[in-house]
């Protein structure tokens, strides 16, 4: 069992550490580098925010390092607060532009906008108000009211052509991946690099942990602080990372990110691309997979109605062979799906939308960034002239999973698609949905908002010109 | 935009009104600077706490043998080691405490009072090891009837926390018992005379969800206690004075055995100002003879440390039709978590405040519920009362059709004014800031579709207290500066400049540290926007007093009587007959010369720091609604201050910004959610949903000054204000916008679309 390996602030590191040691714990109580806060181990303030560059990457992604386990860097590069200066440098430019703006206050918040900042620098990407906020979304600050934090990133400096000078970081390459298992402390971790291997893993282990990005599994380990006997990592497993425009379908890998899958869902589903910008952060994008959401079939799962009204598949994938079900065959009830203990999810497959169908994705939250939705609604329609040929309406937060809504679609199919439609769709919808009233929206709420996007949809549909997108609910 | 008006009296300074660099901003970008958890002591365990699961339980029993004798636990500790206190009021910064109940809140007694409450407390050589031991623990608890809203718990035959509880300020005092702690009365003239005369009456009944104060860094402390009793203690907090206080009362230690140093602080609004981990580790560390380190988790800081109350509120407003208010009157119900101490009591008097009313009475009642205990948070009880009464203004205002700035020039405290709590008003900016919101850009922007705008006035008192600094000229002529007010906002900044704009001497010259409870007098905690006022009042008297001491021994050297020398920017000469007798001496040839004419210089001002001035804001905030989710969109907000004087106004800017981001989740998202069975529900960032940045506009300022008089520099102190005015502004913007009058905070979209559905159905919808 070989030692991980990881460059951290321009330095080469060979650590062993019990597999379920957060990096934010590592590097506050271990490496003794405490400019990384905690602020919440829940991944929703960002206060523990570090950049790493994953073996083959040319640029550096914020992520949440409490909700990362430590093996998880294995051959990155890795840059905390401590490494942006450099040992004797001035400034980095995102310090520097935080001084100048006086964007701290008290400063707890400070090291974690600097590497997001930083991130968001390096990936060079233009500082216009709606990508600033995006880049910050996933950092709280309590005490500046974020005036001051979005000049500073509005004046930074545009990154040099090629971003590895940062802090000198990127000068020292990790020697790769220690490419293997990790034991210690009596937990053990894999991270096989090709499909055969997680295959074999899987079937000797089914009791292990699948581990994904860990957006949703990290949280056991940094909230609850459970110690996993066995994991199994699916980030190196380059078959899954893949992202492919097939002849009929997308093809997104079982182990791709948000991150990694946008770009091409951007291209083809626009709508379910900007709904995806609004999952989490951009630090819970870099690191979660659309295969984690699927598999934690959470009944508020962001990316499912969309799945469920495209049609997508997914690819189940066990040592002896393979299946594909449709997702809403898959979500089998309330966080429960057709997954066998020794499968995994290899691929999800988005066909794509015959010509003149729309589609559109609308989340409801509190707050338009980095928040749990009350509900989610996706909707494809097939017009027959004015009339309504098909449609699909699939709804999250509605139920104890995400659904169709089966009344709706009955009753709408056939009739005209004008505002004549708007009158019963609330009667239908309390037909097809009775759902739970909790802290985020009580069950009126529900029903109103989710008809609501019905109407959104038939009149942004109608209404020439309109463009089709999510709505700043 | 950022602005300042009246600008030309600052332009006298040097130092003081520019946005010279801060000195510990290169720490905060570095990561360098330390705060709560950061500090690691050698061999220290890590403390955990026990917590009830339960809002209401007697406790009958507390078992912790098998979590002492689990290995790895150095020490357990539970209500058995902190000996009981005698019930006895004493102030507390904006607020009173009762040692009574601090020894209770940081460590259940009889019964847990909220879900969160503690009951024991283990150390342990891992995390893990104490988290084991604390399931190993045994409580045997009698489970209790709970009550968690403010009005349930004034009910007759509701259950009671404190069966001795007898309402204070009522004559004569009821017999029985009940929730109500205290009941208090504000106000002066007839209100009901006043009322008569009203040719409108408004009257309308609010309420407020607790919000937290949410500072970003959760609590921590380090404590290490030696062999022969001395103690120390890390943390992270408001007020390290206070600290050293209540856990020397509440272990029955000496005070000068306990000595306190402030971390650097992630935020506190009030709400690092009580002690809740540290009295715990020192009591474990003594028993265990190692030091001990307690960080709450983000949940622990939400179930256990205060939130602000939670409230009722009545107001009533009479006025004639020139706007003129005749009467005005409000009943504040607030709740105080499980110990008495809301503070209904500040809440009731600034409710008016604003105001030059004849007639005016406020009655409010303090009462506790079983949740945590509040704890003060940025002008602590002012923005639920002054939620309130601006609302009600503006509904006078839209019904009389008359301009809302108008109404209340109309009727706005000024010098002389006998405000509605009792003293008469110094100079104060109230009116200079309603004139400069009229005279704003943004008053008279056009709106856009699904758009409302509002205007709301904020008040609030400030303080002084006791405040030690000192300022040591160094021996090449540097200076250090000690004082011993946490810097939560840029204070040692502040501190800095004014103490180089009395010397005379560049701001490199002097570095300012936060000294420990061992180093100075007596320092009262950063609250209360005091600590700019306080600490800069005694940072310029020291500054005097080394001017003082080197002219004293220029004149030694030079042979000359004391009067016969003079300090210029930075350094002595001789004055007046003996003009140019001798060459002028720089700060640092004084330094030089220090030993042989008398030894070490040094400053030291001990002082309690008088003439606080209030300081009143005016706030626009425009605001969007999305007709179809009812979801509120601040686009664009404006707030307006009076500083007395800015020292560095991008930090009182950033005060006004952060207040007002702050005031934007409380009036549109924050609240603590509790299920029946009266846990809370929402304890983490996830569902506690603060701002982020896309939930805000670039907040706008303008910087009144109209100079304090009672302080050297002018300062006013900016820090509460600014989190007053928000909910109004935002309420009537909605009203603005949707013809709809919202009462309840927040103003979430559920309960925004309920209201705009019911509003439409009624046909009294604009939307
Ligand atoms: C702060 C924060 C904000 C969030 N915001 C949102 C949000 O807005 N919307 C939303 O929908 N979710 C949100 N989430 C939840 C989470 O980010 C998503 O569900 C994410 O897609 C999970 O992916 P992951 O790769 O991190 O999963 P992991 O945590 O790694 O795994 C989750 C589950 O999926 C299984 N799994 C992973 N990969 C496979 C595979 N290839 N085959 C079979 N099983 C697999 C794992 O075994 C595990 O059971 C948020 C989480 C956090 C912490
Ligand atoms: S500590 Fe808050 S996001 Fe990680
Ligand atoms: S500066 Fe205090 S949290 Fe951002």
């Amino acid at each position: 069992m070989s030692a991980l390996r990881f460059v951290l602030n321009g330095e080469g590191r060979e650590e062993r550490a019990p597999p379920s040691t957060t990096v934010l714990d590592w590097l506050r109580l271990s490496a003794r580098l405490t400019g990384t806060k905690e602020g919440c181990a829940e991944g929703d303030c960002g206060a523990c925010t570090i950049v790493i560059r994953r073996p083959g990457e040319n640029q550096f992604s914020a992520v949440n390092s409490c909700l990362l386990l430590l093996p998880q860097l294995d051959g990155c590069e890795v840059m905390t607060v401590e490494g942006l200066s450099g040992p004797d440098g001035p400034l980095h430019p995102v310090q520097q532009a935080l001084v100048d703006t006086d964007g701290t206050q008290c400063g707890f918040c400070t090291p974690g906008f600097a590497m997001a900042m930083f991130a968001f620098r390096d990936g060079g990407e233009p500082a216009e108000a709606a990508l600033i906020h995006e880049a910050l979304a996933g950092n709280l600050c309590r005490c500046t009211g974020y005036r001051a934090i979005v000049d500073a990133c509005r004046k930074l400096p545009a990154a040099p052509a090629q971003p590895a000078a940062a802090g000198g970081a990127g000068s020292v390459s990790a020697d790769g991946p220690s490419l293997g298992a990790h034991a210690c402390g009596g937990q053990a971790f894999h991270a096989p690099a090709t499909l055969a291997e997680l295959m074999e893993l899987r079937a000797a282990h089914p009791d292990a942990v699948l581990l994904a990005g860990g957006t949703d599994l990290g949280l056991r380990v940094s909230k609850q602080q459970e110690a996993f006997a066995r994991v199994i990592s699916t980030q190196a497993v380059s078959e899954l990372a893949t992202v492919r425009a097939g002849a009929d379908a997308l093809h997104i890998g079982g182990g791709a990110t948000y991150t990694q899958a946008l770009p091409l869902i951007d291209a083809k589903f626009p709508a379910f691309g900007a709904l995806i910008r609004r999952i989490g952060s951009r630090q819970i994008r870099n690191l979660g997979t659309l295969a984690g959401n699927l598999a934690t079939a959470s009944p508020i799962g962001d990316t499912l109605p969309c799945l469920m009204a495209l049609d997508a598949e997914v690819l189940l994938r066990a040592r002896g062979g393979a299946r594909v079900l449709k997702v809403e065959d898959f979500i089998t009830g309330y966080r429960k799906t057709a997954l066998a203990p020794d499968e995994i999810i290899a691929e999800i497959r988005l066909p794509y939308l015959p010509a003149g169908r729309d589609f559109a994705a609308y989340k409801v939250s509190k707050r338009f960034d980095q928040d749990i939705s009350t509900v989610v609604a996706a909707f494809v329609l097939r017009r027959e002239g004015e009339m309504v040929g098909e449609l699909k309406a699939a709804f999250g937060g509605m139920a104890a999973r995400p659904a169709r809504a089966a009344a709706l679609e009955r009753a709408l199919a056939g009739k005209p698609w004008t505002p004549a439609a708007h009158a019963g769709i609330d009667a239908l919808l309390a037909e097809d949905f009775s759902p739970l009233s909790d802290h985020r929206g009580g069950a009126t709420y529900r029903l109103r908002a989710a008809a609501g996007l019905v109407r959104r949809f038939q009149l942004e549909t109608t209404l020439t010109g309109a463009p089709l997108r999510v709505e700043a609910l | 935009m950022q602005e300042k008006v009246k600008d030309a009296p600052s332009s006298q300074f040097k130092w003081v009104g520019t946005r010279a660099v801060r000195p510990d901003g290169v720490d905060k970008v570095t990561g360098r600077a330390r705060f709560g958890a950061d500090l690691a002591m050698p061999g220290q365990l890590v403390g955990k706490v026990l917590r009830s699961p339960h809002p209401h339980a007697r406790i009958r029993a507390i078992d912790v043998s098998a979590a002492a004798n689990l290995p790895g636990v150095k020490a357990v500790v539970t209500r058995d080691d902190f000996k009981d206190q005698p019930s006895e009021f004493i102030p507390a910064g904006e607020m009173m405490i009762n040692y009574r109940d601090v020894v209770r809140n940081v460590m259940a007694r009889e019964k847990a009072l909220y879900e969160g409450h503690p009951i024991a407390a283990v150390a342990a050589t891992s995390t893990s090891i104490a988290k084991q031991a604390l399931k190993l623990i045994k409580v045997d608890y009698e489970v209790l009837p709970h009550v968690i809203d403010v009005v349930d718990a004034m009910q007759p035959g509701a259950p009671l926390l404190h069966e001795d509880m007898i309402t204070a300020g009522v004559e004569p005092a009821p017999k029985t018992p009940s929730n109500v702690a205290k009941r208090v009365e504000f106000g002066h003239g007839d209100v009901a005379a006043g009322f008569a005369q009203a040719e409108i009456i408004v009257e309308r009944a609010f309420t407020t969800k607790p919000v937290h104060q949410g500072y970003i860094e959760p609590h921590a402390c380090v404590a290490s206690v030696s062999e022969d009793g001395q103690a120390d203690v890390w943390v992270t907090t408001q007020g390290h004075w206070i600290v050293r206080a209540h856990c020397a009362r509440l272990l029955g230690w000496d005070v000068g055995k306990v000595r306190v140093t402030a971390a650097e602080i992630g935020g506190g609004f009030g709400g690092k100002t009580v002690v809740y981990l540290e009295p715990l580790a020192l009591a474990l560390s003594k028993k265990a003879r190692r030091p001990v380190k307690m960080v709450m988790t983000r949940e622990e800081v939400f179930r256990a440390s205060g939130p602000t109350s939670g409230a009722h509120v009545h107001v009533k407003i009479g006025a004639r039709k020139d706007g003129r208010i005749v009467a005005g009157e409000a009943e504040l119900k607030y709740q105080a978590g499980a110990f008495a101490g809301s503070p209904v009591q500040p809440g009731a008097m600034c409710a008016f405040a604003p105001y030059d009313l004849e007639n005016v009475k406020v009655v409010g009642y303090d009462v506790v519920t079983n949740r945590p205990k509040v704890a003060a948070y940025r002008a602590p009880g002012g923005p639920i009362s002054e939620f309130a009464v601006e609302s009600v203004i503006d509904e006078i205002a839209r019904k009389l059709g008359m301009d809302p700035i108008a109404l209340r020039l109309k009727n706005a405290a000024k010098q002389g004014t006998r405000a509605a709590y009792g003293p008469k008003f110094g100079p104060i900016g109230f009116v200079e800031t309603l004139e400069a919101a009229k005279a704003h850009a943004h008053w008279r922007t056009p709106l856009q579709k699904n758009q409302g705008r509002g205007v709301a006035s904020g008040f609030w008192f400030n303080i002084g207290g006791e405040t030690s600094v000192s300022l040591q000229l160094n021996e090449d002529g540097t200076l250090s500066l000690t004082a011993g007010t946490p810097d939560i906002g840029g204070l040692r900044a502040s501190l800095c400049m004014m103490a180089a704009e009395e010397l005379g001497v560049d701001l490199d010259r002097i570095r300012v540290q936060i000294g420990d409870t061992g180093q100075l007098g007596y320092n009262f905690l950063t609250g209360g926007s005091r600590a700019t006022f306080s600490s800069g009042m005694a940072t310029v008297e020291a500054a005097r007093e080394v001017i003082k001491e080197a002219c004293k021994r220029a004149a030694k050297l030079w042979e000359l009587p004391e009067d016969a020398v003079e300090y210029m920017s930075g350094g002595v000469r001789p004055a007046g007959a003996n003009a140019g007798k001798h060459a002028p001496m720089t700060l640092s040839d004084i330094a030089g010369i220090a030993g042989k004419t008398g030894g070490p210089i040094a400053g030291y001002a001990r002082i309690n720091a008088h003439g606080a001035a209030p300081s009143f804001a005016t706030h626009i905030a425009d605001v969007e609604i999305d007709p179809e989710t009812g979801k509120a969109t601040v686009v664009r907000y404006t707030a307006i201050q009076d500083a007395g004087r800015a020292i560095h106004p991008s930090y009182v800017e950033g005060q006004y910004q952060g207040g007002v981001a702050q005031g934007i989740g409380w009036a549109l998202n924050e609240e603590y959610i509790y299920g029946p069975d009266g846990r809370l529900q929402n304890p983490g960032f996830l569902d506690y949903r603060v701002p982020v940045a896309s939930d805000l506009p670039m907040i706008d300022t303008v910087i009144v000054e109209v100079p304090n008089p009672r302080h050297p520099y002018g300062v006013r102190g900016v820090g509460e204000t600014p989190i007053v005015p928000p909910m109004a502004a935002i309420a009537n913007a909605l009203a603005d916008a949707t013809g709809v009058r919202f009462t309840d905070l927040p103003m979430s979209p559920p309960k925004v679309l309920a209201a705009l559905d019911e509003a439409r159905a009624a046909g009294t919808a604009k939307m």
